[in-house]
């Protein structure tokens, strides 16, 4: 069953890095036990920026939760005001207006690609190939500022509100005509990228191989996301989800489970999204952006997934007199955290933060909701 | 009486050290400025900014107490680094030919043993803030194993420069001996003389091969990418150097361009035989080939990514068996 | 202009610490030093993670309660003149983690920046935009060259 089993219950030495260390931007403390520089057993702890979100959005007004939900992450916050409405979507059984939808997927696809580059361009640093990341970084410019344009912020940009899209995030002609322009650039780079980084035999050889997640092991888990595609597993929420039911797109797998898949998964995955924004430029609809008519009732406790970048979000809450109670949060880190020390066993300890970034973690997101005992 | 004092070999020597110390301050620049920058198509820092500014802002800083068992050992290691590279350069300029023990192939590779033995202390004796000493509640109840042995990151570090005291600088030391085929002394200048009469040994059958392995293990005992394993970024962060501040740090970052300078000359008098001297238009060739290495190894560096183990030992094999075969090939 | 100030002036390493928040800023900093759009190295602001090297340590999030140690012992390691730039609503006042339990005190947000080491510059954003980073780091350098 478990492939990869410490070789000994005798741990020659414990290595801890973290809170602060250059591979790793996040906040986390993680111990190597060590033998002869190969990882025998690794240890995330979490729970370092643990801030509350869910109890400060205990009792807020529905609309001030949503806002606030952008604040648990700066990767993928459109991802959670999104999620965030749309829980409120069903519970109220409000219509989103055609218009609002496609503008959501198209920011939603284009977090995701600024959020796969992050990844490429955060996994050569870690492989200290500077030249790479330099170059996705530059990439990933182009869709930062897109992001900019439409929702006015580079980072955080409230696009989602209830009932549809804010009017500022509204695509005129010109926008739309931008955003076209932009995606063939984008394209363009990337494939140059991609080709470039599969030629080069060092970064193979480097890559392959390393920080194996066997689909078994995956799958028992619970991993989610572009981690569990790339060992093989074709799950991918869009699929189900009636936002994308118009959008014509494959699910990317690869096979392997390692470094070298999760990087070529995500850059793969980031051609479908291009695909998906230009489908979405196409028909876009012509109408109003929001559905102001609704009405709050009091509801049950509501759930809601959607597919983000890292995997599969999950935000439930239930409404009171339109204020929010008992929410939860659950972000796909969380799930992947087992892969994580997983992944690290049997590798030189110079790869085990690379394995820890394969995953693409974040933390910022997963620690929320961890109880932190105190004595 | 001018020309005394300058024909006076002590005045020589140090004046020679003078101009090659104050180039090969511009080194560390021209890598970052003009090769690593120029490929990621960005602009880049002043060229004297890594070089010049750098330790001279270093000079300015505060002294802190480091963290070490031997803090007095551990401040004093770059220093020792220094030394051990001015009297590789003192070797090998020509006034000190006449001092065998000093200008031979067995004392250069006696003193860039001595650096590599500083990096294994080096790494022994930091004991930086960011692994074990970060305050964080690690053994706790729940934790693995809560009575494992604590590692430093940097004794990871100095386990890997001994790990490549063994093997790892075995590329550059092969190369440094393949001239000795040719000119049958291990006298620098012998080989100096017979380069003289019979044309640069670079230029044979043999010189190439070997200055291939030279080239390669030149950036292995320069610790650049991607045989910074002893200092990788992403797990050791800077490996020995981590608690060096303020002076010592500006040594440290002194050595490193002057290193890049002196296994320049290095090459220059084995392969091209051209001692670093300045009363000859000869030292324009040892700044050349400084500044060649120099610009080839950002080149290099800026399109690979980190070595581990596994890809440092069937390199470093390769490469020795490439300098074996040059050793070979020149003594046949 | 000595060549005190003249040598600080072009070479400034800065070391970024991220005590918490919510990535953004972190992720906008790291960008406007490493990408070759904002390309802070023009301006000699080099990127280090050794404390003993830096000399602006850029301090981000809220400052959760796990990190005001590690902060605090980064901040005693960095050698003197060392300056501290605060960037990000949260780090400048706890940002929206500060209140979540109304008028009693978070526990576990130990922030601002400023009630745990002093502050010397500081850039509002949510999140901060690379160029106001820089911005803020330029603006420390009168103090910076004129420190001792």
């Amino acid at each position: 069953m478990d492939e990869k089993v410490p070789r000994s219950n005798i741990i020659e030495t414990e290595i801890p890095m973290g809170t602060v260390h250059p591979a790793a931007l996040e906040p986390y403390r993680v111990r190597f036990f060590v033998e002869d520089e190969i990882v025998q057993e690794a240890e995330i702890t979490i729970g370092v920026n643990h801030r509350g979100i869910e109890r400060i959005m205990e009792g807020l007004p529905v609309e001030k939760a949503n806002a606030l939900t952008e604040k648990i992450c700066g990767i993928c916050s459109n991802s959670h005001i999104w999620n965030s409405c749309r829980t409120a979507e069903l519970g109220l059984g409000i219509e989103i207006t055609p218009r609002a939808m496609y503008i959501r997927v198209i920011m939603g696809e284009l977090e995701r690609l600024h959020s796969h580059f992050l990844y490429l361009a955060h996994g050569c640093e870690v492989l200290s190939h500077e030249t790479f990341s330099m170059r996705v970084f530059y990439l990933r410019e182009i869709v930062m500022e897109l992001l900019a344009m439409i929702g006015g912020n580079r980072v955080q940009y409230g696009c989602s509100v209830l009932g549809g899209v804010r009017p500022r995030c509204d695509l005129d002609e010109s926008k739309l005509l931008r955003l076209k322009n932009d995606m063939d650039a984008v394209e363009e780079g990337l494939t140059g990228f991609v080709e470039r980084f599969l030629a080069d035999s060092i970064v193979m050889s480097r890559i392959s191989g390393i920080g194996v997640l066997p689909q078994k092991q995956a799958i028992e888990l619970a991993v989610t996301g572009p981690t569990l595609r790339a060992t093989g597993v074709a799950r991918d929420l869009r699929t189900t989800m009636f936002e994308y039911d118009e959008f014509d797109f494959n699910v990317i797998t690869q096979n392997d489970g390692d470094v070298k898949s999760n990087l070529i998964m995500r850059a793969l995955e980031s051609f479908e999204s291009i695909k998906i924004i230009r489908q979405a430029i196409a028909n876009i609809p012509e109408g109003k952006v929001v559905n102001r008519d609704w009405e709050m009732v009091d509801t049950d406790i509501i759930e809601s997934y959607i597919e983000v970048p890292r995997g599969t979000l999950y935000h439930s809450y239930a409404l009171e007199s339109g204020r929010v109670r008992h929410c939860i949060i659950r972000t796909p880190s969380m799930a992947n955290i087992g892969a994580m020390q997983y992944a690290c066993i049997g590798d030189q300890i110079t790869d085990a933060q690379l394995c820890i970034v394969q995953c693409d973690p974040c933390f910022t997101c997963t620690d929320r909701a961890i109880e932190i005992i105190r004595r | 009486m001018f020309e005394n004092i300058l024909t006076n070999p002590i005045v020589a020597v140090i004046l020679t050290v003078l101009v090659c110390f104050i180039i090969s301050m511009f080194l560390p620049g021209i890598e970052r400025k003009y090769v690593h920058a120029r490929i990621q198509q960005r602009i880049g820092p002043i060229v004297i900014a890594p070089g010049i500014m750098a330790p001279l802002k270093f000079m300015f800083k505060e002294n802190v107490e480091v963290s070490s068992p031997v803090p007095g050992l551990y401040k004093a290691l770059p220093i020792v680094c220094f030394i051990v590279v001015l009297c590789v350069l003192i070797a090998l300029t020509p006034e000190a030919y006449k001092i065998p023990a000093l200008a031979s192939l067995v004392s250069i590779v006696g003193f860039l043993k001595v650096e590599e033995i500083c990096y294994v202390l080096m790494g022994a004796l930091s004991k930086s803030i960011m692994s074990v000493r970060m305050p964080f509640p690690d053994k706790i109840k729940g934790a693995v194993h809560n009575n494992s042995n604590l590692s430093f990151i940097e004794d990871i570090s100095a386990r890997r420069s001994l790990r490549m005291i063994t093997y790892g600088s075995f590329p550059l030391y092969l190369a440094l001996f393949a001239p000795v085929t040719a000119a049958r002394s291990i006298f620098l200048g012998d080989i100096v003389a017979y380069q003289q009469i019979h044309g640069p040994f670079l230029f044979t059958v043999a010189g190439g091969i070997a200055a291939v392995v030279f080239f390669i293990g030149y950036m292995i005992i320069l610790n650049e990418y991607p045989f910074s394993i002893i200092k990788a970024k992403s797990d050791v962060i800077e490996g020995p150097y981590m608690e060096y501040a303020a002076k010592y740090r500006a040594v440290v970052v002194i050595t490193r361009g002057f290193f890049m300078f002196v296994l320049g000359a290095v090459f220059s008098v084995l392969f091209i035989g051209v001692p670093p001297t300045i009363f000859s238009w000869g030292i324009l060739v040892n700044i050349a080939v400084a500044l060649i290495f120099v610009v080839m190894m950002g080149i290099f560096s800026a399109f690979v990514p980190v070595f581990t183990n596994r890809q440092l030992l069937p390199t470093i094999l390769g490469t020795t068996l490439l300098g074996i075969l040059a050793i070979v090939i020149g003594l046949l | 202009m000595g060549i005190k100030s003249f040598s600080r002036a072009r070479a400034i390493h800065v070391m970024l610490v991220y005590t918490g928040g919510c990535n953004g800023c972190d992720i906008e900093i790291v960008n406007s030093i490493l990408s070759p759009r904002f390309d802070a190295e023009q301006y000699n602001v080099f990127l280090t993670w050794n404390p003993r090297e830096a000399d602006v340590l850029v301090v981000t999030g809220p400052v959760t309660h796990l990190n005001r140690k590690p902060l605090e012992a980064i901040y005693e390691a960095i050698p003197n003149p060392k300056l501290v730039v605060a960037a990000g609503s949260c780090a400048l006042m706890g940002g929206v983690y500060k209140n979540c339990y109304g008028d009693i005190p978070s526990e576990e947000i130990e922030g601002p920046v400023e009630n745990i080491i002093p502050v010397n510059a500081k850039v509002p954003g949510c999140a901060v935009r690379p160029q106001d980073v820089l911005a803020g780091v330029v603006s420390l350098l009168p103090t910076l060259l004129d420190a001792d």
